[in-house]
């Protein structure tokens, strides 16, 4: 039988072929269902890569202390409060194995260009001081202009001020009124991977805080550069007990207000989360393309029952039962695999599309991701689905007696 | 001459409801290897029971069936179809071709299931489609032939693994009379080239006359001529 399964295979196509709009149906409902995973997964895919790029462009010895906890850094971030004092950030520099500390805040302040008004985020970042690490370990480069000095007031500002945060884009050598002061783009940045990051300004940190009042020497963040040799959870440790020392001369308590989190666990949060959003996906689809298969089954019954006589005669001439569960079977699987085609390709299609439209709409930032896994794992799923709906109907058709199915017919 | 087939005490017990229907009541019957025979009888004498159990299509409740002097009694359903695809080729009344494979594919089919390679498959088919004079239809659909034509195409298919035996059931109960007087000697010609076993249920006593031998059922007994046809 092995050796015939070809010849089996080619029966079933044929069959198929003049099959009725049911079996397209059929095809259908398997194509809604792999058109589902294939375009949710390579989107959520590629948001989880986004950030996965993110991260690694800081550098896997990157350390960020920032106000909150251990537990929850993104509401420390988002609701801010406290701040790194000046003694903090000496601790920090002070902690063995830290190479660099560099301290970062940023406001969201009225920004006047020509005469346009709009409230935008403005940081203030090392960009003297810090400027090697943030071209080097960052990945930050300039479109067009250049680097700002530090004696005078200028200013880089993210991607989108080429495109269109105001009206008419921004270009190295215009001057913005940041809070009443005037300040000239000395550069814009190529992207930075985040829409909020591509529409931010940044200048150097000193006259961030003259600009806002903010005290010399503190910042609400803190970007630690470590030694490359060393365990980046280990000095994130030993940053922690700094800090507490410090904590506990100044204030008596224990208690720490920071967070002090490496890019590792930053990926380690990124990934839970991305985790039981692709869950959800995979059980959402998988309950579509089951009630697919399910359509598979009820077609394929139908289909033994009409062809009874056809069955009765093909056993009559000589088909074993496996030859006829094999040609049922073939049936089934090229259904759910022809379905499987069809949505892996309308998927990937869609995830196209909403990339495409990402890329242009200053809301979305979306990315897809088209590893060939995410396409091996639609087509195989659906084969598989196809073949176990084809196999109840299958033992059926190849469990007929030849006498009776031919007796049906007369 | 040695025996093809052979019947033993075969009953045949069909239950419709609580009715039992008695179709083969204890037949006795051998057919030589090489024979042409016919079995004849009224309706609902049993005769397409007969011919089911001989073609292996069915199996008797009691008694026993040897083919080749090998009880095939006890057979598994895949075991009975492989020999049946081996040895024994059908023409049946109502033709029973598939309507959606062309003519040659239809002669070729039974040859699939015995692994024949496609080459061979495809040339056998056509040569006998050429015996049967139906070559220059070959490639026509089913729904393209008449009656007679898709009886010839039948016939081939019969003929494609050089079975041993040949069960035709009526083959001309759905053609005129010169067509299935034409759709005979096609069967008959055949006969006399490839050898083998041929046996015809027919109710043509004319066809009868062509015969070695003839077999008469009546009530699901093997009878005399006159028995059969109550000639008293």
């Amino acid at each position: 039988m092995v050796n015939n399964l070809g010849e089996y295979f080619k029966i079933a196509a044929r069959n198929l072929k003049m099959r009725s709009l049911r079996s397209w149906l059929t095809v259908l409902g398997i194509i809604i269902g792999v058109f589902l995973i294939i375009s949710l997964l390579s989107l959520s895919e590629g948001i989880k890569e986004t950030i996965n790029r993110q991260m690694m462009s800081l550098g896997g010895n990157m350390i960020f202390v920032m106000p909150g906890d251990d537990s929850n850094p993104l509401a420390g971030m988002m609701f801010g409060g406290d701040k790194l004092e000046a003694r903090d950030l000496d601790a920090i520099r002070r902690t063995e194995g830290v190479k660099t500390v560099l301290g970062a805040s940023y406001q969201s302040i009225n920004v006047r260009y020509n005469t346009e008004n709009k409230a935008l985020t403005v940081e203030g970042f090392p960009l003297v001081e810090g400027a090697d690490v943030l071209r080097k370990f960052q990945g930050w480069s300039l479109s067009s202009g250049r680097w700002p000095s530090a004696s005078r007031r200028e200013v880089v500002v993210g991607m989108q001020f080429g495109r269109d945060i105001f009206n008419a884009p921004v270009q190295p050598g215009d001057q913005l009124i940041i809070k009443g002061k005037k300040y000239t783009v000395a550069g814009i940045l190529n992207s930075l991977g985040a829409k909020d990051d591509d529409s931010a300004i940044f200048m150097d940190i000193a006259e961030f805080q003259d600009l806002t009042g903010q005290q010399r020497g503190t910042a609400q963040i803190a970007m630690v550069q470590i030694d490359e040799a060393m365990d980046p959870n280990l000095i994130a440790q030993k940053i922690k007990d700094s800090l507490r020392r410090v904590q506990r001369r100044a204030y008596g308590s224990d208690d720490l207000h920071f967070a002090v989190i490496t890019a590792e666990k930053v990926n380690d949060i990124v990934g839970g989360v991305m985790a039981v959003i692709q869950f959800a996906i995979l059980a959402f689809a998988g309950i579509a393309i089951l009630v697919g298969g399910i359509g598979i089954t009820n077609t394929m019954y139908t289909s033994v029952r009409e062809r009874t006589r056809e069955i009765g005669i093909m056993k009559a001439i000589g088909a074993t039962n496996g030859a006829i569960m094999s040609i049922f079977l073939f049936e089934a699987s090229i259904i759910g695999f022809g379905g499987g085609i069809g949505g892996t390709v309308l998927g990937l299609g869609l995830a196209a599309i909403i990339q495409a439209y990402g890329q242009v709409h200053p809301l979305f930032y979306f990315t897809a991701s088209f590893s060939p896994w995410i396409v091996i794992f639609g087509l195989g799923f659906s084969f598989l689905v196809g073949c176990l709906s084809g196999i109840l109907p299958a033992r059926q058709a190849a469990k007929l007696r030849p006498i009776e199915a031919l007796r049906k017919y007369e | 001459m040695s025996t093809l087939i052979k019947l033993e005490e075969v009953w045949k017990i069909y239950h419709l409801g609580k009715t039992e229907v008695n179709s083969l009541r204890g037949v006795n019957l051998e057919i030589e290897s090489g024979d042409f025979v016919t079995i004849m009888g009224p309706s609902g004498s049993g005769k397409s029971t007969l011919l089911n159990m001989i073609g292996l299509l069915d199996i008797p409740t009691k008694g026993r069936l040897l083919l080749k002097n090998k009880d095939v009694t006890k057979r598994t359903e895949s075991e009975l179809a492989q020999l049946r695809g081996k040895t024994i080729g059908f023409v049946f009344q109502e033709f029973n071709l598939l309507n959606h494979l062309r003519a040659w594919e239809n002669v070729e089919l039974p040859m699939i299931f015995q692994k024949i390679p496609q080459a061979i498959r495809r040339r056998r088919a056509m040569e006998l489609l050429a015996q049967v004079n139906m070559a220059n239809r070959a490639d026509h659909q089913l729904a393209e032939l008449s009656g007679g034509e898709r009886q010839r195409v039948a016939i081939a298919r019969a003929f494609a693994n050089n079975p041993e035996l040949v069960i035709a059931d009526e083959p001309t109960g759905n053609l005129d009379s010169v067509t299935g007087q034409k759709v005979m000697e096609i069967l008959l010609d055949f006969h006399e080239k490839m050898g083998g076993t041929l046996l015809v249920v027919t109710h043509d006593h004319n066809i009868g006359g062509y015969a070695e031998h003839q077999v008469f059922i009546k009530d699901g007994r093997i009878v005399s001529q006159d028995e059969a046809f109550g000639n008293k």
